[in-house]
């Protein structure tokens, strides 16, 4: 991709993202929301961001499911305004991002299936970022083979399935795995999407984050893993790889990782991650994954000191999660009276 | 009186306990492992939603006491118990017994829980 | 009132005696009835107690679960209550009931069941240092290990997809919250076999109270009282027989005296007719004059003894 050409098709885009970036709460808005004392007062703060708009409808009481709906609404939102303007190749790099959406909605309706459930109540509980073509005949589907067969097959996800799971495997399989495989091949495929077919500045930007995004679920599958019955060969199996992740070294002794201490051994070798585990284990308040997001926000917030490449739009709707996820945390704080720990979010900026 | 992880594998004749809350109070018992689902439209719980009526709620409420003779116990939170309260009331069986638990948004109110009146009444402690 | 509570029997010896059994045995029993209420109060009261602390731990506890699972939504995002809610098919924590003694009155106990394997990935929300939380691997891996061989069989492909819940992301945080909820729910299982016990001992020790009320206010006295009847009864009876007694007694004096007197008149007449018979004529001029004037013995006699009833 070409400097010269980039903001002849993505300039305006960047441009709005990066304006909506900048009106992302910041530290001092945390620090005041945490103050509150009732959902109905963080909507009196919320009032003045971007959010005032989307919250204006909402009956009061302010509920919290009802906020998070609203957040919810409003990241749609933006995405699909963004998505709808965009040009090849960024519509697909954005379609890329929308797809663990779309992976949880397929494990949540194969979960469905395999329990004889009702789809089309499902559907609402899809995430409506990753809904596919054909998700309207969902009523017609009764078995593992017919999702696969009628929807999947035709869904950007389909190699990942074939990648991975057998068709007949589908009912056997535990679903927790299928959806951490898929997930593998996804960030593989993305891996190489932005690398070698895009390339630049883009390729060079995301491979850090997707790389990021590749360890940090190494490591959780490594510590989610160590007290079930999952075995060695299937954990390496689930490991997410690409290059400019965690060495080879690590990865094998992570899979091979009994206890909490010899990940913590294997991860002594890395020294960013070394790092995070040990804050984790100094600051008891702070958990390993909220490491990982401070991380992430420092990666991301560092893509836009670039310019000309689509990683901003992946940081930027990655953020916007991030401050969905503070936003919902101090309304449950606040609304479970749990004062204390109402500033205890990962700020973004 | 109550072991922590019995071991001993559960036997069908073992009783359901069934749960009627906000959505995060009833997922939050469901990671035990306490919903059941073996008859797929009759479910062991009821997730009340902000469109859902009282007469749904009083309905299930219903449901879980009277008909459904494999529940042991009926958890329900005491917002929803507030909505329903002469249902509660209305009902004296011991089995399946009913267990009001607080709302997650809410502090529990000892005095809005039917039981706890009556038991504080007995105890002769007025407030607590 | 009290005075007319008396039973319909027959006031004779032996009704006494059977009465008299019955009262012995309503007293036992009402001793006995009164000591089951109390052992059945003091109980109620203890349980009383116990739910009060009870429902305050459970709400405490539960507290603690609700917030770490706020914990978890942070973590893994809002769609976790799709997935667990979709992966929910037998339930795995179940209630046993038992059944438990107390003065005659079976109080039910329930307990709490799991054939799930409750192995989530490590419990522990945060990462201490390593080597600490290593222990607690260490030793929970043994509970767990335990937890497998029971679970064995019941374990299929669907029915473990708790163990792998969170998997990529937000195990540790489902685990804790999973374990929280878990003693939560052990809490409100505790409770709710005190509720049951506390509603069967509420209508057992009122249906026992109202026993020994009835006992205590009805039947002791009723009882009471018929005795006091049969006894004043046979009294009566006594007291009549004496009476009836004397009377004949009377009776047959009187009838002595009269037969006595009849014999002596009956000798006096014959002893006249024999006087006169004797000497009527020698001696009816010599004693003319004064036999006209003189009545005779026998006419004195009769004429004193008018109590004689005439013949």
């Amino acid at each position: 991709m070409d400097m010269l050409t980039f903001n002849a098709d993505n300039g305006y885009l960047e441009a709005v993202v990066r304006g909506l970036k900048a009106s992302l709460l910041r530290r001092q808005d945390y620090t005041n929301l945490a103050q509150c004392e009732s959902p109905e007062d963080m909507r009196t703060i919320l009032n003045s961001s971007d959010y005032g708009l989307w919250l204006q409808n909402e009956p009061a009481p302010l509920q919290t499911q009802a906020l998070y709906d609203c957040l919810m609404n409003r990241l749609v939102y933006d995405f699909r305004s963004i998505r709808g303007q965009s040009y090849a190749p960024l519509s697909t790099f954005l379609d890329y991002v929308t797809y663990p959406y779309m992976i949880d909605n397929l494990v949540l309706l194969l979960m469905g299936v395999l329990r004889n459930r009702d789809l089309s109540e499902l559907l609402d509980k899809c995430h409506p970022l990753g809904l596919f073509e054909g998700i309207a005949t969902l009523t017609a589907i009764h078995s593992p083979e017919e999702l696969y067969r009628e929807i999947l097959v035709d869904t950007p996800l389909a190699p990942y399935f074939a990648e991975c799971v057998n068709v007949h495997d589908l009912t056997e399989m535990n679903v927790e795995i299928i959806r951490n495989l898929l997930y593998k091949a996804y960030l593989t495929d993305f891996y190489q999407l932005c690398v070698e077919r895009i390339g630049g500045m883009t390729g060079s930007i995301m491979a850090t984050l997707i790389a990021f995004e590749a360890d940090r679920r190494v490591i959780n599958i490594t510590l989610n893993s160590l007290e079930t019955s999952l075995r060695k060969d299937e954990r390496m199996m689930l490991f997410p790889r690409v290059p400019g992740g965690l060495d080879d070294e690590i990865i094998q002794r992570l899979g091979r990782a009994d206890d909490l201490q010899a990940v913590a051994m294997a991860l002594d070798l890395s020294s960013t991650y070394r790092a995070l585990f040990q804050r984790a284990a100094e600051r008891g308040e702070y958990s390993l994954e909220d490491q990982f997001l401070e991380f992430e926000m420092k990666l991301l917030r560092e893509s836009f000191d670039a310019q000309f490449h689509y990683g901003v739009f992946y940081a930027y709707f990655r953020m916007l999660e991030q401050e969905i996820r503070n936003l919902t945390w101090i309304a449950e704080c606040i609304t479970q009276k749990q004062f204390a720990h109402a500033s205890r979010v990962v700020p973004i900026l | 009186m109550t072991d922590a992880g019995d071991l001993a594998s559960v036997k069908d004749a073992d009783r359901l306990i069934a749960i009627i809350g906000d959505e995060d109070t009833v997922t939050g018992f469901l990671l035990t492992g306490i919903g059941d689902r073996t008859r797929p439209t009759d479910p062991t719980y009821l997730v009340v939603r902000r469109d859902t009526s009282d007469a749904t709620i009083a309905e299930a409420f219903e449901h879980f006491t009277r008909q459904r003779k494999d529940v042991g116990m009926v958890l329900i939170t005491q917002n929803i118990a507030n909505r329903i309260r002469s249902n509660i009331e209305g009902y004296t069986g011991r089995v399946p017994a009913v267990i009001e638990i607080p709302s997650k948004d809410q502090v529990y109110d000892p005095r809005q829980d039917t039981l706890m009146q009556r038991v504080q009444r007995l105890l002769g402690i007025r407030d607590r | 009132m009290s005075q007319r509570q008396v039973l319909p029997v027959v006031p004779s010896r032996m009704t006494l005696t059977q009465v008299k059994a019955r009262l012995q045995g309503a007293r036992r029993g009402h001793a006995l009835l009164k000591k089951k209420s109390d052992a059945l109060t003091a109980r109620f009261r203890a349980i009383l107690r116990e739910i009060v602390d009870k429902k305050q731990r459970a709400a405490e506890l539960l507290r603690d679960a609700s917030f770490r699972f706020v914990a978890v939504k942070y973590v893994v995002g809002d769609e976790l209550k799709h997935i667990v809610q979709e992966s929910v098919e037998r339930a795995e924590t179940r209630l046993r009931v038992r059944f438990d003694n107390v003065a005659g009155v079976s109080l039910p106990c329930y307990r709490c069941v799991s054939g799930s394997v409750s192995t989530g990935p490590v419990a522990t929300s945060t990462i201490a240092t390593a080597a600490a939380a290593a222990a607690v691997a260490v030793a929970r891996n043994d509970g767990y290990a335990e937890d497998m061989r029971a679970a064995g069989p019941v374990q299929t492909g669907v029915a473990s997809v708790a163990q792998y819940r969170g998997l990529g992301r937000g195990g540790q945080q489902i685990a804790a919250c999973r374990e929280a909820y878990n003693e939560a729910l052990l809490a409100l299982v505790e409770l709710a076999s005190l509720q049951t016990s506390y509603l069967i001992l509420d209508e057992a020790i009122k249906v026992t109270n109202r026993r020994v009320n009835a006992l205590e206010n009805v039947l002791i006295p009723r009882l009471e009282n018929t005795i006091a009847y049969i006894l004043s009864e046979l009294d009566e009876q006594e007291r009549e027989e004496f009476f009836r007694l004397k009377l004949v007694q009377n009776r047959k004096k009187r009838e002595l005296a009269r037969t006595q007197a009849q014999e002596l008149r009956a000798r006096e007449r014959r002893a006249a007719q024999a006087l006169r018979a004797f000497d009527m004529n020698s001696f009816e001029q010599a004693l003319e004059p004064d036999a006209a004037n003189t009545p005779s013995i026998l006419e004195q006699i009769a004429g004193a003894d008018a109590d004689l009833l005439p013949i």
